[in-house]
């Protein structure tokens, strides 16, 4: 692809130079010149110019002054300024509050120039390629989240009717109608819903607000066994949660760490352990909040404790989705905090974490 | 601070029966399925079935003068084409204020979305947000919430 030449303009009251200058640069450049900052200034808003070059040393308005009144209206040109004579004043507050590119002095050396306004130009093209690629990133991201919103509401919808169908068949007695086909239908269906809502809670973890604010761990805590322990009725919970300090904290990845990391607790146990025991303990004190969360459940193959964290890592033996621990560890990661695991196999399981007060 | 509206609008409601219930769901199969549910629960005594926002309100004005015929618990499904449930709501602050004297309104819905939850709880009107699939349990503490029933 062939660019046009670059668009320069030249403002300087001496008409000799610009004549010099357009007999030296009128083949690399389309040049446009004036001989006062009130013409420059009507070139601009005429002409998508890239590279300006202003004298200093003006009647009326100075090349430093001129700079300045533009700097809003016509922030993307790349400046250069010309003078005859070193002024150190002059030369600070253009650098100051100009935003001039270079600063050469007079007589000009054409190569000089000529490498000045070279890379002028390039300077102008990375400040607008960076513009119109922010600008894409902005619509490709805006895109995203409508997206991710749609697969929230359009695919997860008709799967919570199938599931809400399959709740009626059990009301009705039906379930055990068809052979084990009901029972199928219902694992299928919320094995999918938690794919999305993994999928959802690794997409909202990704994204860089962290939001601020009060947590009450007691109240957390309940309201996440409530919903996990609903179908696993069995489980006894030792809990014990000692926060005496207010704590500050990011409610939505804190909640996705202690959901993630509590049902995991109630679901991989040993069918055959009559005592299956939850043990969660919080320490809240005014650095951080110090968490237990203890099984006495299946355990962890030690050559697996390495890789649990680690995206779609699954064991032969349970029916993980391998993002679990995944999603838990990128959220302590935005988070500032820290993990730890042991685990006996056939024994149970501990993880410890370390989550910061922001307060 | 919970804003005074909203516990104006909250509290119960003492009421003889029948009891009515009005499902707004722009999908049929869901009002099938909760309406089932519903009735297993045996806690209402007729269900009133609507598409859509624009028919709810158009049911509440058309028995302005038979208010006996009114919903006293209306489950609000969020994502529904034209007048979603946020939208509703707007519409039925609108309505005068004596045809929703005996009405509370749960908003069912099958929402992952922090922003809709956000909108839900911040509602005057809304008394909880209830997840699809719709459990009779929940449905159970909804209605004792809402309401006191005498004999």
């Amino acid at each position: 692809m062939t660019r046009s030449p670059v668009k320069v303009l030249y403002i300087d009251d001496e008409e000799n130079n610009l004549i010099a200058f357009k007999a030296s640069f009128r083949r690399q450049y389309e040049i446009y010149t004036a001989n006062s900052a009130a013409e420059g200034l009507k070139v601009l808003e005429n002409l998508p110019i890239e590279v300006i070059i202003a004298d200093q040393k003006m009647p009326q308005t100075t090349g430093v002054e001129f700079f300045k009144s533009i700097t809003t209206t016509f922030p993307d040109p790349v400046r250069i300024l010309l003078t005859g004579y070193t002024d150190i004043s002059a030369l600070a507050d253009a650098i100051n509050h100009g935003d001039i590119y270079r600063y050469i002095t007079k007589p000009w050396n054409d190569l000089e120039l000529h490498n000045s306004i070279k890379n002028a130009h390039d300077a102008y093209r990375s400040k607008i390629d960076l513009r119109n690629k922010i600008k894409e990133l902005e619509k490709t991201n805006d895109e995203l989240n409508r997206f991710i919103y749609s697969i929230s509401h359009e695919l997860r919808a008709p799967l919570v009717s199938v599931i809400g169908i399959v709740n009626l068949v059990k009301m009705e007695g039906l379930y055990h109608s068809s052979g084990e086909y009901w029972e199928l239908i219902e694992s299928c269906s919320s094995k999918l819903d938690y794919y999305i809502q993994k999928t959802l809670q690794y997409y909202k973890n990704n994204k860089n607000v962290t939001d601020k604010s009060e947590i009450d761990f007691k109240q957390l805590v309940d309201e996440i066994i409530e919903l996990y322990a609903y179908s696993y009725k069995d489980t006894t919970f030792n809990i014990n949660i000692n926060q005496a300090q207010k704590f500050i904290g990011d409610s939505f990845r804190i909640e996705v760490i202690l959901g993630n990391l509590i049902s995991n607790a109630i679901k991989y146990q040993k069918t055959s352990n009559k005592e299956k025991t939850v043990e969660i303990s919080i320490e809240v004190n005014k650095f951080s909040a110090e968490i237990l969360i203890k099984d006495n459940g299946l355990g962890i193959l030690n050559e697996h404790l390495e890789k649990i964290f680690t995206q779609f890592f699954k064991s032969k033996n349970n029916q993980g989705s391998g993002l679990g621990l995944f999603i838990v560890k990128e959220a302590l990661n935005k988070i500032n905090g820290k993990i730890s695991v042991s685990s006996d196999l056939d024994y149970g399981t501990t993880f410890k974490i370390t989550i910061p007060n922001a307060t | 601070m919970v804003p005074l509206s909203k516990l104006l609008f909250q509290m119960p409601l003492k009421l003889k029966r029948p009891i009515r219930v009005m499902l707004i769901d722009d999908n049929t199969i869901d009002l099938k399925i909760n309406s089932k549910i519903i009735g297993i629960t045996k806690l209402f005594d007729d269900i009133i079935l609507c598409q859509s926002g624009e028919e709810a309100i158009a049911y509440f004005l058309a028995n302005e003068k038979e208010r006996e015929r009114l919903p006293h618990l209306i489950l609000l499904d969020i994502q529904m084409p034209e007048m979603d449930g946020f939208e509703f709501l707007d519409n039925y602050k609108l309505l005068p204020e004596e045809l929703k004297d005996n009405t509370r309104i749960a908003m069912l819905s099958s929402t992952l979305d922090f922003g809709d939850i956000r909108r839900a709880e911040a509602n005057p009107y809304v008394i909880k947000l209830l997840k699809k699939p719709l459990y009779p349990a929940q449905l159970q503490a909804v209605f004792t919430s809402c309401f006191i029933i005498k004999e």
